[in-house]
């Protein structure tokens, strides 16, 4: 493959995703690093300004996008490597980080490796996150937390037979949280107390690897440590419905939870000759959790007597997992492959809680509440892969499984205590068939299809008698891409007095184009039609409603283009447009639409609630100087709209953007 | 024991090929100095630095079989292990012969990829790999979306996991590679998500608080995943949830309707106190604020 070739598919690359207008994917040069006492050093770095504009929502700009002002080092890329493979201490070195700063998305990579001695490897990510939550639940739950997290692994003799593993995973979220509580019955008002959420897990891992006699059997053991603080607290309030009397004096909550799961992981993969190949896993883990639940709330009911309450609860939750999986391959030929897959997988569930609640309506009120929920599933699925024609290559597979639920309940406490246990079995058998054509040398077809049928699926909405179809077409070349494919998924789920079904059809085409160095383009449409139809109950103004229907439908377009053109020699000019628009039903404002005109509930505002249009957009410019060999100057610029028919209070437009200058040597 | 599978594959070609001799890097650098000037970058590399290994296990002969007849007949692709004219199947036990034995890989005779003819090539160049690690063809996420269309349109929508952000990636969730059953839904779909932690779904890897185990778990969450109620990849809906409103979302399975849920007499419906002609409770969540699990309430209120 010649340099220009690897330029060319370089650049196609670079286009097919519509990236974040920053940091810039154009390159430098192609730089050949400098060569220093044995090694290749190669090394660059982005830095810059990016700056924002909000109008609108800003809080659901936060949501969405959250890039702000300020100076970054966009990113930054460094690799050493040993030219004979032979250094003293390290053969290799590559970092790669984005974001540094103050962007909402920061990431480090660290490779670092001996040949045959020693492997390390580090993964650093930081992401700030607001959830601004629904409009219409009067902003609940937002969150505004910053989350981080590591993962380290270390490997000895990553060559050989004998491979010894360490492993450290530490993940960190913290921030202010608003929550909501309902006071002080079960139909009285909601308040939103607020409090700083501190959530902290280490997971730790140790292993090794062994090779003898053809297998390798490999050994983990894992502990992981959970704890998580969210202290809430409220002054008075009046709760967010202001046609409820209930108000609040005072509120404060205190639920500290903590535990671990140790774990076990094993696994062994045997190979004997060239017809046959085994493999086998297991993996255990007994996660237990502990915890204490505080609270204590004064205020008046929604008849306006006084009230308070006061919460003390404890216990512990417990949930052994055990799963394993044995996969046997067959090679009868060269041209057939059979594998057969067996997985086993057993969960227990169970928890108790004591409960004492005191407050001036009750008097008191002490439970013991426990609860267990099993569930065991088999698994196995058989898959033949046949390719009788060098264009030509057929496969189909036959998927079982079947799962037992178990629940047992206890409410209360004492002898007369109600103990309520039950059990059910599931089970699911599915087929499937493929075909994959290539009848011209750049050309290839796949069609591919499957059949289920399920009987007693555990949810109204799961897959019961269900069927999917997908055709995909592709042509390609080292600089030509096209692409365009379809798939029909039907699932059916009816009972007695429920009926669900679901429809989707996905149609996609894609084309991509890379005339030169100088030039390439690429775009993409699909179109993603869902409708959803499922029967619901519930209470309206008294009266229960048994046989209402829930209708959803969407249909959502999506597009993308974009195209890089060079300037001269020295300057690239990037422009991409994405847009993704649901149209729902047809309708662009916030109305009612008529019963009967299609199948949907009986109350208004559930009809309402059936489609939700939004359309969301982002046109983006780059344009890329090459100062000097390298050095290359950038400036970009982004814009964001959202827009939602039902609920403009939401919409929001955004001015991104940035300038840069790329060094590397 | 390892190597079999590139012998095995060199039965597929020519017979001449199968009795010809190794001739060694040096050889091969002649003709191919573009490939050979920075191969000490390449992971591949590690088995010319190890230095002791047969010819049939070290540097370029270690994938692409004996190079004699390819360079008594001064070049071509007929005559040497060539990935890039060769069938998808044989791509793949070329490369399996040394990496089959890796753990995230050891279902991919069944994976979904290998069944759709998507060999390793298609996704990993081997000599001219862009990308830091993996040897990958371009950055994953573009490798993803040239084929899973839809999958880069959800991640174009306003409630996403950020990939095009570049925080994280495919693989995060994903083993691309063909992943064991998962321990959710009824083990069959969907069938390249990664379990995490050992036997966990792959969004608890990240969403810690969501793990557990609780004293009240949320059935829906422990029996059919989190897709149950979200679309992991992206929704037009706030929260990745699957409907715009928080209400039809539980109501379409809290029905009531018999034979479903934990006790087969129907996953339970609404009690009377709520009223659906009411907007304030059309938003479930702000009294059942613990829906992911609870140690304190049964109901999940607190």
């Amino acid at each position: 493959m010649t340099a220009v070739a690897i330029e060319l598919l370089a650049a196609g690359g670079l286009l097919l995703a519509q990236q974040t207008v920053a940091p810039s994917t154009e390159p430098v040069a192609r730089p050949r690093g400098e060569d220093r006492n044995g090694y290749n050093v190669q090394h660059s770095f982005e830095t810059g300004y990016r700056f924002r504009g909000v109008g609108g929502n800003v809080p659901q700009y936060q949501s969405d996008v959250n890039f702000s002002s300020g100076a970054r080092l966009l990113s930054s890329s460094l690799a050493v490597h040993s030219k004979e493979g032979q250094g003293r201490l390290f053969d290799q070195i590559s970092l790669e980080t984005q974001g540094l700063g103050n962007d909402p998305y920061q990431a480090a990579s660290v490779r670092l490796e001996k040949n045959r001695f020693y492997r390390y490897d580090m993964v650093w990510r930081l992401q700030d996150y607001v959830n601004p939550a629904f409009a219409i639940s009067g902003g609940a739950h937002a969150f505004a937390t910053v989350r981080r997290s590591q993962d380290h692994d270390f490997t000895l003799f990553p060559q050989s037979g004998f491979r010894l593993f360490a492993g450290l995973s530490r993940n960190r979220q913290a921030g202010p949280a608003l929550n909501t509580v309902q006071l002080f019955d079960s139909r009285g008002d909601e308040f939103p107390p607020a409090g700083n959420v501190r959530r902290a897990q280490n997971d730790y891992r140790l292993g090794l690897e062994v090779r003898l006699l053809g297998m390798k059997f490999t050994a983990l053991r894992t502990w992981e440590k959970f704890t998580e603080e969210w202290p809430l607290e409220l002054g008075p309030s009046t709760g967010f419905n202001r046609d409820d009397e209930s108000t609040l004096g005072s509120f404060r909550r205190a639920e500290p939870y903590e535990g671990s799961t140790p774990g076990w992981r094993f696994h062994l993969f045997g190979e004997r000759g060239r017809w046959f190949a085994a493999n086998a896993r297991f993996a255990y883990s007994a996660g237990r959790r502990n915890f204490r639940f505080e609270e204590a709330a004064v205020g008046t009911d929604r008849f306006g007597r006084g009230r308070n309450r006061q919460i003390v609860a404890a216990g512990n939750g417990r949930r052994p997992v055990s799963s394993g999986a044995v996969s046997l391959n067959l090679f009868p030929s060269p041209r057939l492959t059979v594998v057969n897959h067996s997985a086993l997988h057993h969960v227990r569930m169970e928890g108790d809680n004591s409960y004492a609640e005191i407050n001036n309506a009750t008097a008191g009120l002490a439970l013991l509440q426990f609860r267990f929920l099993g569930l065991r599933s088999i698994v196995n699925t058989s898959d033949a892969n046949y390719r009788p024609l060098k264009w030509l290559g057929l496969y189909s597979g036959y998927h079982y499984s079947t799962r037992r639920i178990r629940s047992r309940e206890q409410l209360g406490a004492g002898p007369s205590a109600e103990l309520i246990a039950a059990g059910q079995d599931n089970r699911i058998h599915a087929g499937l068939a493929g075909i994959r054509m290539q009848p011209a040398d750049r050309l290839s077809i796949h069609v591919d299809a499957e059949v289920g049928r399920a009987s007693r699926p555990f949810f109204p909405i799961s897959e019961r008698d269900y069927h999917t179809l997908g055709v995909r077409a592709q042509y390609k070349t080292k600089t030509v891409l096209m692409a365009a494919s379809t798939r029909a998924a039907n699932n059916t789920n009816s009972v007695s007095l429920s009926a669900h079904g679901a429809r989707s059809r996905v149609y996609a085409v894609d084309a991509s184009w890379t005339a030169s160095t100088r030039f390439a383009i690429d775009s993409a449409y699909s179109k993603t039609h869902l409708d959803t139809l499922s029967g619901i109950a519930y209470f309206a103004a008294g009266r229960q409603i048994a046989t209402d229907q829930s209708l959803y439908v969407s249909n959502v377009h999506a597009g993308h283009l974009g195209a890089r053109v060079g300037l001269g020699k020295r300057a690239d000019l990037y422009a991409g447009y994405s847009r993704v628009e649901d149209a729902g039903d047809g309708r662009n404002a916030l109305a009612v639409p008529p019963p009967g005109r299609r199948p949907g509930s009986a109350l208004p505002l559930f009809r309402i609630a059936q489609t939700f249009p939004l359309a969301y957009e982002s046109p983006l410019a780059r344009f890329s100087l090459l100062v000097r060999a390298k050095l290359r100057w950038n400036i970009g610029y982004q814009f964001y709209r959202y827009r939602e028919d039902f609920l403009p209070s939401q919409n929001y437009r955004a001015h991104t953007g940035f300038t840069s200058v790329v060094w590397s040597f | 024991m390892a190597f079999a599978g590139v012998r095995w594959l060199l039965l597929l070609l020519p017979g001449s090929l199968w009795a010809a001799d190794y001739v060694g890097n040096n050889v091969c650098k002649t003709c191919h100095p573009d490939v050979w000037l920075n191969f000490y970058r390449n992971p591949h590399y590690k088995s010319i630095a190890a230095g002791a290994l047969p010819p049939e296990r070290t540097g370029c002969e270690g994938c692409h079989g004996p190079g004699g007849t390819h360079v008594e007949a001064r070049g071509g692709k007929s005559n040497i292990l060539a990935f890039s004219v060769i069938e998808p199947q044989a791509v793949l036990d070329a490369c399996l012969a040394c990496h089959a034995r890796d753990i995230p890989r050891s279902n991919i005779r069944r994976s979904s990829h290998t069944q759709a003819g998507v060999a390793c090539t298609s996704c990993h160049s081997i000599h001219k790999s862009p990308a830091p690690k993996s040897l990958l063809a371009r950055k994953q996420a573009d490798l993803c979306y040239g084929c899973h269309a839809t999958v880069r349109a959800a991640f174009s929508m306003p409630g996403k996991h950020r990939v095009n952000e570049g925080f994280m990636s495919c693989t995060d969730c994903h083993n691309p590679h063909g992943a064991a059953s998962p321990p959710w839904r009824m083990g069959l779909r969907p069938r390249m998500a990664d379990t995490a932690l050992g036997n966990e779904e792959s969004c608890l890897k990240c969403h810690t608080d969501k793990r557990g185990p609780f004293v009240f778990e949320h059935p829906a969450v422990r029996v059919d995943g989190c897709e149950v109620c979200h679309a992991p990849h992206g929704s037009m809906n706030t929260r990745l949830l699957k409907r715009p409103v928080t209400a039809t979302l539980c109501l379409e399975c809290h029905n009531g309707a018999g034979s479903f849920g934990r006790q087969g007499d129907g996953v339970k419906a609404q009690s009377p106190s709520h009223n659906m002609a009411d907007p304030r409770y059309r938003n479930c969540t702000t009294c059942h604020v613990r829906i992911h699990g609870s140690n304190a309430d049964a109901l999940f209120l607190r």
